[in-house]
């Protein structure tokens, strides 16, 4: 008898809409500033697929977004993000504040809430008082504004880190000098590099570049230390500043 | 002034010759049938004031409703055929709800406005199918007022979906008389009291009854405590100021 | 009453944005809901193997064989899997042929509708197909009913090399090298060795010598492959596909190794 097991029970191959890309993002608020940073690798499975796709991408004069998960929901979104914030300026006659592209990005994620948008999202920038502020979303909209935060890849590598190095969690202060809230600009870029080196290392699907997008806030100029590494300034209306920093990674 | 009628009348949406959308300039003419209404800003606040027209000393004059809040910190006051002035607020609030849902921040005071306006002009017959939201153009004109980070601001709008910003501005029956005050009594540097006692003088000057806390209503809109209607007490007080 | 001006002065039914001038965020809710089952997932049927692709010194070089396979079967053996678009481009496609033929028919009234109709004076380069091809590709994959091709773009555009890399879920990327399908395993460790940081000096005879040599190895070891190719190259001077070719092959090493050839025991 020919074997029916096939027909009596059909085999469906269910179409995978996502992929996941690889890759880790990253950011630190300052008192006055923000860092925001990915590595370039876009890698499926084993294989990477290319040395360079950026993963940081500035929105505004103040704003600037990472994106990390299933490359092609990530371009989409911030395609429909940049569109959304054009929409607004016409509109409105002005540049979307950070917190309500915060917001925007929370009703723009959940609104794909049975069909996500397989991207974990962290923004950074300057608010409208001058502070320096990140928000992490997950795939679904839920966020909330941070002082640090890693995710992608290797999150698992660089948050306990960030942790330890940012939130001072399980280290003693001296007595006497408490740990400070926010960290120097040069601290800040140091913990970045070493966090990227390090998932360099231990990750896989982590490599090749790195960028560093540092908004700074109103009238505030680069310590020296951060000037010396020669950051490129990106053109804005005046206000706030963003540079980028780029630095290669191993790519093996 | 309107004394050549022609077809041109009849359509809501057809140009005379003279390119004139006739239905419109007599929604316009409808507001001045109006009771009088009155707006002023400062660098503190806006202040807005009506004039109630207790027709029958049997009517309620705390149920004639004609300045409604559009949000915590805007509000308008109207005349004309303030019946049309609900759909307008309705959609307003709606507008500045959802603004504050994907924003996370209040929607500014010209934002609001705009939406009312783009809705202005949504009247005329419909094409085939098209639903058609409304058969006329609406008979009222707003005083919009509000605070955002441009500071207090107060805004007119009027049923050809044209809005402008006004320092102080009288709108209704009485609004030539009132305006001209308006002209001469505003000041840049004025307090929010000094307002309030202005818009009910200017009230006093047009109404035809003796003004009292029953026919009028004063509402303000200020940078800390948003919108705000005036109760009978507090404007008593003001009244006795003047 | 109806609060998304998006909305307002439009028919019930009209569901999409004709003129698409609308914001789509604040178009309200009033699709008609259209039940009825339909059957999207599919599998690819006839496919193509590897497509590969290098920059060079003058442009942009695309090669692929010509088989297209049915299952195992070497069904089709003279199939061009390289297609011009305007002047400027060639895409390659590996993955479903049929899906790929669809492709080739909506590039080409594209194409069609750009030169004729529209007589703006913009002509499509390979970023504008390669972008144009992606929210294709992106869309389809979002309605769960996916184009199932792995597709390669490349051309020069004013004084412009482009090269990208496009697939069946939307994903997108662009490098020196790029190999689709069983050629991102073999071919592609090959390319980047011989291309990358030669990418401004490459001559074209050595950049087809490359791509000649990548396909012979994946000719070699990737069974759904054919020793007949075309290649693509794409200049200043526009873009030219050669005939197809034969791949020189040598199998006399087979002779002493077990599996390979004829065995004698």
């Amino acid at each position: 008898m020919p074997d029916m097991s096939a027909i009596v029970n059909p085999q469906q191959r269910q179409f995978n809409p996502y992929a996941e890309n690889g890759g880790t993002i990253l950011a630190i608020a300052g008192a006055d500033f923000t860092v925001i940073a990915g590595d370039t690798r876009q890698s499926e499975g084993y294989s990477i697929q290319t040395r360079y796709a950026p993963k940081v991408f500035r929105l505004t004069d103040r704003a600037v977004l990472a994106v990390n998960g299933f490359a092609a929901d990530g371009n989409m979104f911030v395609k429909k993000v940049k569109q959304r914030l054009e929409w607004y300026r016409h509109a409105h006659a002005k540049d979307m504040p950070l917190r309500a592209i915060a917001r925007l990005i929370q009703t723009m994620l959940y609104a794909q809430r049975f069909f996500p948008y397989y991207v974990y999202n962290i923004l950074g920038g300057i608010e409208e008082d001058g502070t320096g502020a990140v928000y992490s979303f997950d795939p679904v909209g839920s966020y909330e504004r941070e002082t640090c935060r890693a995710a992608g890849a290797a999150q698992s590598l660089v948050q306990p880190f960030l942790d330890n190095q940012i939130y001072f969690k399980n280290q003693t202060a001296a007595q006497g000098s408490p740990h400070p809230a926010h960290l120097p600009l040069p601290d800040v870029l140091s913990i970045v590099i070493d966090s990227f080196t390090s998932a360099t290392e231990r990750h896989i699907e982590v490599g090749d570049g790195l960028e560093m997008y540092i908004v700074l806030a109103r009238g505030r100029t680069l310590p020296d230390a951060v000037a010396g590494l020669r950051p490129q300034e990106l053109p804005s209306a005046g206000g706030e500043k963003v540079f980028v920093l780029k630095r290669d990674l191993k790519k093996d | 002034m309107f004394l050549t009628r022609s077809e041109y009348d009849r359509g809501v949406n057809t140009f005379s010759p003279e390119g004139r959308l006739f239905q419109v300039e007599y929604a316009i003419e409808a507001i001045k049938l109006g009771s009088t209404t009155v707006g002023i800003r400062t660098p503190h606040g806006v202040v807005l004031g009506v004039e109630k027209r207790v027709q029958s000393p049997l009517l309620e004059a705390s149920s004639i409703e004609k300045i409604m809040e559009i949000d915590t910190h805007l509000g308008c006051a109207m005349s004309g055929l303030t019946a049309d002035a609900r759909t307008i607020v309705d959609h307003a609030r709606v507008t500045a709800q959802n603004h504050a849902f994907t924003y996370d921040e209040r929607i500014k005071v010209e934002s609001v406005t705009q939406a009312v306006c783009d809705l202005a002009l949504r009247f005329g017959e419909s094409v085939h199918d098209e639903d058609a939201m409304m058969s006329r153009p609406f008979g009222v004109a707003l005083l919009i007022a509000g605070t955002d980070e441009l500071g207090p601001q107060l805004y007119h709008t009027d049923p050809s979906g044209t809005f402008v910003r006004y320092d102080a501005k009288a709108i209704g029956s009485g609004s030539e008389a009132a305006q001209s005050e308006l002209q001469d009594k505003w000041h840049s540097q004025m307090s929010l009291t000094e307002a309030q006692v202005l818009v009910l003088r200017v009230l006093k000057q047009v109404m035809e009854e003796k003004l009292d806390q029953h026919n009028v209503q004063l509402a303000q809109v200020t940078t800390d405590k948003g919108f705000h209607i005036l109760n009978e007490r507090e404007l008593k007080e003001v009244i006795d100021t003047m | 009453m109806d609060h998304f001006p998006t909305n307002w002065g439009r028919p019930k039914y009209d569901n999409f944005d004709t003129s698409a001038t609308y914001p789509l965020h604040n178009r309200g809710q009033n699709q008609s809901t259209t039940s009825g089952a339909t059957q999207h997932t599919q599998q690819p049927i006839v496919t193509g193997t590897s497509v590969l692709a290098i920059k060079f010194k003058d442009g942009i070089m695309i090669a692929a064989d010509t088989l297209a396979s049915y299952g195992s079967l070497a069904r089709f053996k003279g199939v061009q899997r390289l297609h011009p678009v305007g002047d400027y481009t060639v895409v390659g496609a590996s993955g479903d042929m049929s899906d790929f033929q669809y492709l080739q028919h909506i590039l080409d009234g594209l194409v069609i509708s750009e030169e004729t109709t529209a007589q703006d004076g913009h002509t499509l380069g390979p970023a504008e197909i390669h972008e144009y091809l992606s929210q294709v590709m992106y869309a389809r994959r979002s309605k769960m009913n996916p184009l199932w091709n792995s597709l390669l773009v490349g051309g020069v555009k004013d004084g412009q090399r482009f090269l990208a890399y496009v697939d069946l879920l939307g994903v997108t990327y662009s490098a020196s090298t790029l190999a689709t399908g069983y050629g991102a395993y073999i071919a592609q460790p090959l390319l980047r060795k011989a291309v990358e940081g030669r990418e401004n000096t490459l001559t074209e005879p050595e950049a087809r010598a490359i791509l000649e040599n990548a396909l012979r190895v994946l000719f070699y070891r990737d069974a759904r492959s054919i020793n007949q190719y075309q290649i693509a190259t794409i200049t200043a001077n526009g873009a030219e596909i050669s005939a197809s070719l034969k791949l020189e092959t040598s199998w006399g090493f087979a002779e002493g190794i077990r599996g390979y050839g004829a065995q004698t025991q």
